[in-house]
């Protein structure tokens, strides 16, 4: 009861919610980069919210099934296809012995997220499946899946599909409002720096990464060239020499020492793990008080189905 | 103590703002305090050198409720004990795997001899883990050896290179890219899967570098 990676795939990782407990030894937390579209693969198979999950970060992955089974395909929009037949994504599908599943072309967005009823049956690494590549730390010997890896699942059957209703599936396209708690050093940003920060465009470089998201635009300048190293917290926004904004995502080092202005709301960053080079981001401030809101909010709502039940 | 508000679910509390044996003392005792109260919902607790950062489950905690918890229960007028031992670290200090001791040679116009021996003289605390798994931050380097991190950082710093960065000296657990001074190489394991915290080094402990030649290091399994 597997699939078999067929061909070589560039970047595709298991992951699960992520490694926690462990950022004092500077484990980092890693995890599912777009927890939505994370929290969806699971739900469409009625996955509990934390299964481990593939994370296909480019065109061109192929896996064979050896045993029926039941697999979701979330996240960017991609040219997605069972034996060669074109299928819709942001739903479930069944699938058969010798079925070949193949995520050709991503067309929007960056990760395309690939669940499978039950999960992946493979040992946890300190408590999680996350795949940390440069601590080669879970997954598979903590590396990329390659070609003839083999990725066992549990026999289990489900009698029916189900599908995300169309109004709440993401477009990746859009331009990007990336909500902010003002934290951490944001006395050492004049009011002035402030504004200049949130009344300016950004661009996303080409550097980016499960780790961070650099961005360039009007550069905002710290009173300060350093601190004294100290935890960051996911969607920090460091402030380096230059002035060039960088967002730190799940794979972030677990302490640093530029100046951070303050924190992106996680669920922002969410969407900004989707964000290709150029996308244009804008900054707003939001309080502690509304992000909180928002966040809980969002965990509330995994709890609550939202999807179209199909009989197959 | 200064509480911060850092993200919707995490708080960070400063302690000072130097790197300095008091403050670190200050922020060891606040971190075996809030660990000792094994609260459930707190996610991580990562210790630096100055402050405590805390992420912690919204579904129970809010930044105000966590805060005053926390303010009820850190108590800095402990008595604080310490697994003080000494981890002696073997290091084998040559060109060919201190890549920058000429540098700071040069730069600081010591001999290689007088690096190696201010570095392997002092004991060092260990004052934060992070960055990598097992990477321990120690400090403070004797000043005649503190140099800034290199201008361009360098792709692949080997595991076991011992570094130098300003006041700071460190191990690279594995290979990493990096930024900081080479002088030397291990063949000790700072990230072991067996043991229960997996880092041999642990806030609290200290440690001191001895220096071996080629031959100890290579019959240690060290790799040049």
């Amino acid at each position: 009861m597997s699939f078999e990676i067929i061909n070589s795939p560039i970047l595709a990782t298991i992951q699960d919610k992520g490694r926690f407990g462990f950022s004092f030894l500077g484990v980092s937390n890693s995890g599912c980069s777009d927890e939505f579209a994370y929290f969806w693969a699971n739900k469409l198979l009625k996955n509990s919210l934390d299964t481990n999950i593939l994370e296909i970060s480019f065109s061109n992955f192929i896996i064979e099934a050896n045993k029926d089974t039941q697999l979701s395909i979330t996240g960017a929009d991609c040219e997605f296809f069972i034996n060669e037949q074109s299928k819709e994504i942001w739903q479930s599908y069944n699938i058969k012995k010798g079925d070949i599943i193949k995520i050709g072309k991503i067309l929007s967005g960056n990760l395309v997220y690939l669940a499978v009823l039950g999960g992946f049956d493979i040992k946890k690494e300190f408590g999680s499946n996350s795949t940390t590549i440069k601590e080669k730390l879970g997954g598979l010997d903590g590396d990329k899946l390659k070609k003839g890896d083999i990725l066992p699942y549990k026999n289990r059957v489900c009698n029916y599909t189900m599908r995300l209703k169309k109004e709440f599936i993401p477009n990746y396209e859009e331009n990007l409002t990336l909500r902010v708690v003002f934290s951490y050093q944001e006395e050492y940003f004049s009011k002035e720096e402030k504004n200049k920060f949130l009344n300016s465009s950004y661009f996303v470089t080409n550097e980016f990464n499960k780790m961070a998201y650099k961005l360039k635009g009007t550069p905002i300048k710290c009173q300060i060239d350093g601190i004294i190293s100290e935890a960051i917290a996911f969607g920090s926004v460091q402030i380096p020499k230059d002035g060039q904004p960088i967002v730190l995502l799940k794979q972030r080092q677990t302490i640093g020492g530029y100046p951070k202005i303050g924190v992106v709301l996680n669920i922002d960053c969410f969407k900004l793990s989707q964000a290709r080079t150029n996308t244009k981001i804008r900054f707003k401030e939001i309080s502690y008080e509304e992000a909180l809101d928002k966040s809980k909010s969002f965990s509330k709502s995994f709890f609550e189905s939202s999807a179209d039940l199909k009989n197959s | 103590m200064i509480f911060k508000i850092v993200s919707v679910d995490s708080l960070i509390i400063y302690f000072g703002n130097s790197i300095d044996e008091k403050i670190s003392q200050n922020v060891k005792k606040a971190y075996f305090c809030i660990k000792n109260l094994t609260l459930e919902g707190i996610i991580e607790i990562i210790p630096s050198y100055t402050s405590i950062f805390i992420s912690y489950d919204i579904f129970k905690y809010d930044y105000e409720s966590l805060k005053s918890l926390l303010e009820k229960n850190i108590n800095l007028d402990l008595d604080l004990i310490l697994d003080e031992k000494i981890i002696t670290i073997d290091v084998y200090y040559g060109k060919e795997v201190g890549f920058d001791l000429e540098k700071i040679s040069l730069e600081k116009n010591l001999s290689i001899e007088n690096i190696i021996s201010l570095h392997s003289n002092k004991i060092y605390d260990v004052y934060a883990i992070g960055f990598l798994p097992a990477f321990a931050y120690l400090g403070k380097v004797d000043e005649k050896i503190a140099v800034p991190r290199v201008s361009t950082p360098r792709k692949i710093v080997p595991k076991g290179s011992v570094a130098i960065a300003d006041f700071q000296t460190a191990i690279y657990p594995q290979q990493s890219p990096g930024g900081w001074n080479i002088i030397g190489k291990t063949a000790f394991e700072p990230f072991d899967k067996k043991l229960e915290n997996l880092s041999v080094l642990n806030i609290g402990n200290k440690v001191k570098f001895n220096p071996i030649s080629k031959e100890q290091f290579l019959k240690q399994g060290g790799i040049l």
